[in-house]
């Protein structure tokens, strides 16, 4: 495992990481084994909104030192000077990251990378193989009349207009037919029971029986399914809500030699393959990707470059946007 | 048998009925932190592993101890101080008055994440750093418009004559305050205090804007975790908490008499 | 003596209202590179869109059915614990009331959303002990977030009567009896006016942070679950639009104060 030039000033520095909390970056294991190489420690906080972590950066310069951007929210962020360029001279695993990944123009434009690509998985139909048979292969399972009642969706937004924008064939970062996404939306709303908004509460609905059929995340599916439930997670053939999520470093972070030889270790094979047999999003480094199992959860859903190709990414949306999706989905909400 | 026993009687059902209400939570969360399902599945398969996963998380019982030493800090700066001024409202009459008591109640009224957020803007402005100093403040800002409303209730019904009658036999104010007022509403303290105990140790948003990274407390660790999974090792560490402060509260209410019998 | 409790307040929470007040009025949160401007649009948008007086409303009828839900069950309960049960008992209830408080507010509504859920801990119960199929599900509506809430609330009522209840003397209620007054006059015209004060402090404490409280609705309501709270809270966690939950939060504030207001000459008649 390469940690950085021999040449590197290394004394003992603390790192404060950003992220969600249980995503990754707080593996006991792999904060050991940093500390083992490089002499620093690391300690974490945790935000619960991608507005949050914003905030957070935002009132308190100096605080982080790594901090998990999605790539829809990195150019935002870089406009703010929130975060800052990362040389990668001198991290030798970003060699091998995908390519639409390292070259993605909303995380690294020009290829100077702002964020560097970690993981990337979709939202995408989970269903209870148990009592779905057989497994659907349409988006538009959500709206079948069998399932009233039994359906479940994320309360978010931005990600229901880009569901129903992919039921009406759409481009979910540019949706030109709004009606026909709000006619899709009302008609979704009776549909379901109730709306989750953390792997917490999916886990226990499902478990429960309180729905059959839902979008959920890729890696929380792998998760689930390595615990046992009776998941079946479909990408289906309208496609699936993919997302990237990087690691940038705050622009006042003092600590940007440790700082960057912590994110080179966080895409190295040697971490992912033992974080991803407990069930995680899939590499964005193509090597560590490789390096998984047959029977790895990410191997067997995405691992087809078919099914990758019905994926669209998420990109920025303006605020505007937000503000809009968001008083539409409120409303949506409320007209019950 | 007279009515009033046949009332008397229904009277301690009523409020056996609604211990059994507020208990239900509990209940549920102590049988789950000893069920084996993950996902609060029924029926119970009986285990102690969330227990003994606790014992090895430190970061839990960090942050509980974080929480429980807030709390009391709180409790106390926000006791003394409330009850001081709950007082002050109470025996003076002043122009302005009917104004401080309405301001007890943005505190309460806005939600608190609005109070978070802008106390976190106003540390970032002013240049006040996040930690432990600034979590405390929060806190014991917020539990004061309880302390006070409580306090004051009680005070209404206290009789202000007794506190002239006092003066007019010699006593200064701090006497009178010590001997003749505080005996009254020391129930009333009592109760603001506990409400402030609660308010700081499930107070999530100020712990969670205004801590230092790596020194998250009880709600906090709580909070964040719902996003990626919510082991029953909360529910254990909830279940302790609650055994523990019970074992406390009973032993207090035995060698303690206060409310007293009237 | 009021000095410290209030500047207290002003440091901690009257200053950084009055940065939130200011950002109501403006475009953008003015912090790091944003150019933003003065403007009333903020305010303009509570009554632009049907939604937001439509959502405050169905907020303070809740808040009102919760409060008054606390009330009739606390007060009772209430009077029970300070005039029939004597000695050591009543201490010790008295504690057991306050003692749920102390658990974690998160842990205590996902226990109740495994108690009310269909499979949940009384859809067991009732499978269990009935020969009949009695399919119960109660979770993801609004008498689940009223549960919920009164659960959370009611200790404050019960308490705050007790310690009003409490101060009433015995004698008085002694002497009344012996005049030949009957029980229900004097619960009517002695008993509850003097603990009147410790009713309504139990019923403010409720009723206001009720208003705009979103965690109960969010978890208990589901699709039902959107409240004014949670639309506030949605400006902060979904979108940037500070200005417009802070003006929200202040137009919920004025609201509640003018309600207070408004039945605070009913309250002082009372004393």
């Amino acid at each position: 495992m390469v940690l950085g030039l021999t040449g590197m000033q290394t004394h003992a520095a603390e790192i404060r990481v950003l992220n969600w909390k249980g995503y990754g970056t707080d593996e006991q294991f792999a904060i050991d084994a940093f500390a083992k190489k490089t002499g620093n420690t690391v300690v974490h906080d945790y935000f619960t909104s991608e507005q949050e972590m914003l905030t957070k950066l935002r009132t308190n310069p100096g605080a982080y030192d790594v901090v998990l951007v999605n790539s829809a929210f990195s150019k935002q962020a870089r406009d703010e000077g929130l975060i800052d360029r990362i040389d990668t001279k001198d991290m030798p695993n970003v060699a091998d990251l995908s390519p639409n990944m390292a070259k993605n123009p909303d995380i690294a434009p020009g290829g100077v990378f702002y964020g560097v690509p970690w993981v990337w998985g979709v939202t995408s139909l989970g269903v209870n193989k148990d009592s779905v048979n057989p497994l659907p292969d349409s988006i538009a399972v959500l709206w079948d009349p069998k399932y009233k009642g039994k359906v479940g969706l994320r309360d978010d937004g931005t990600e229901a207009i880009q569901i129903c924008a992919l039921a009406t064939g759409q481009n979910i970062n540019d949706v030109r037919d709004l009606d026909a996404v709000k006619a899709k939306l009302k008609s979704l709303m009776s549909q379901i029971k109730t709306l989750w908004s953390s792997e917490n509460d999916w886990n226990q609905f499902f478990a429960a029986g309180d729905f059959t059929v839902s979008t959920y995340w890729s890696g929380g599916a792998g998760r689930s399914i390595s615990k046992g439930l009776p998941l079946a997670y479909i990408v289906p053939k309208e496609g699936a809500v993919g997302w990237l999520d990087t690691l940038s470093i705050p622009t006042a972070s003092k600590n940007k030699d440790a700082a960057r030889a912590f994110i080179n270790w966080m895409i190295d094979p040697a971490f992912y393959v033992p974080w991803a047999a407990k069930g995680s999003p899939v590499s964005a480094n193509a090597k560590a990707a490789a390096a998984l199992p047959d029977t790895n959860f990410n191997r067997v859903t995405l691992g087809d470059p078919a099914v990758v190709a019905r994926v669209q990414f998420v990109q920025p949306l303006s605020e505007d946007t937000k503000k809009k999706y968001l008083e539409i989905w409120q409303e949506a909400k409320t007209a019950q | 048998m007279s009515l009033l026993r046949t009332l008397a009687i229904a009277g301690r059902v009523y409020v056996g009925l609604i211990l059994l209400f507020l208990y239900v939570p509990i209940l549920v969360m102590a049988t789950m932190s000893f069920n084996q399902s993950e996902y609060y599945q029924l029926p119970v398969h009986f285990t102690l592993d969330w227990y003994r996963a606790l014992a090895k998380d430190s970061e839990i019982v960090d942050a509980a101890a974080l929480s429980l030493g807030l709390a009391i800090a709180t409790t106390v700066l926000a006791s003394t101080i409330g009850t001081a001024a709950a007082i002050a409202l109470f025996r003076y009459d002043f122009p302005g008055k009917s104004v401080l008591q309405a301001l007890l109640f943005p505190p309460i009224a806005i939600p608190w994440l609005i109070i978070g957020i802008s106390m976190l803007i106003f540390c970032f402005w002013v240049g006040l750093g996040r930690g432990t100093p600034a979590v405390l403040l929060g806190h014991v800002a917020l539990a004061l418009p309880y302390v006070i409303v409580v306090v004051g209730a009680r005070l209404r019904t206290f009789d202000a004559t007794l506190e002239d009658a006092a003066r007019s036999l010699g006593a200064n104010t701090w006497q009178v305050t010590r001997h003749v007022t505080l005996p009254w509403i020391a129930s009333g303290i009592v109760a603001g205090g506990l409400f402030a105990f609660a308010v700081s140790f499930d107070q999530f948003v100020v712990s969670y804007f205004l801590a230092r990274p790596g020194d998250a407390t009880l709600p906090v660790v709580i909070y964040t975790a719902i996003r990626k999974g919510f082991t029953p090792e909360i529910n254990a560490i909830s279940t302790i908490i609650i055994v523990i402060s019970m074992t406390i509260m009973l032993l207090a209410s035995r060698y303690f008499k206060f409310g007293g019998e009237r | 003596m009021l000095a410290p409790a209030y500047l207290w307040l002003t440091a901690a929470i009257f200053l950084p209202l009055s940065a939130m007040l200011f950002f109501s009025f403006v475009t953008k949160p003015p912090i790091g590179l944003a150019e933003w401007h003065l403007t009333f649009g903020n305010y303009d948008e509570f009554f632009l869109h049907p939604l937001y007086p439509y959502l405050l409303g169905r907020s303070l009828l809740m808040s009102a059915v919760v409060t008054g839900l606390c009330a009739v069950i606390g007060y009772p309960c209430a009077f029970v614990l300070a005039k029939v049960i004597k000695g050591r008992a009543r201490e010790a209830l008295f504690l057991l009331i306050i003692l749920p408080f102390w658990s974690n507010g998160l842990v205590r509504v996902f226990s109740w959303a495994i108690v009310l859920r269909g499979n949940g801990v009384i859809a067991y119960i009732l499978k269990s002990v009935l020969p009949f199929e009695v399919p119960f599900d109660v979770m993801f509506s609004v008498p689940a977030i009223v549960i919920g809430l009164v659960h959370a609330y009611l200790p404050y009522v019960v308490l705050s009567s007790y310690l009003a209840l409490q101060a009433i003397d015995d004698s008085l209620i002694e002497a009344a009896r012996s005049l030949g007054a009957p029980a229900r006059t004097i619960l009517w015209r002695l008993v509850l006016p003097l603990s009147l004060p410790g009713l309504v402090a139990g019923a403010i404490l409720t009723f206001v942070p009720v208003t705009g409280s979103f965690m109960e609705p969010r978890i208990l309501g589901g699709r039902n679950g959107t409240f004014y709270g949670t639309v506030i809270e949605d400006q902060f966690t979904a979108v940037y639009n500070w200005p417009l939950g802070a003006a929200l939060s202040f137009i919920l504030l004025a609201v509640v104060l003018g309600i207070l207001g408004l039945a605070a000459p009913l309250l002082r008649r009372a004393q």
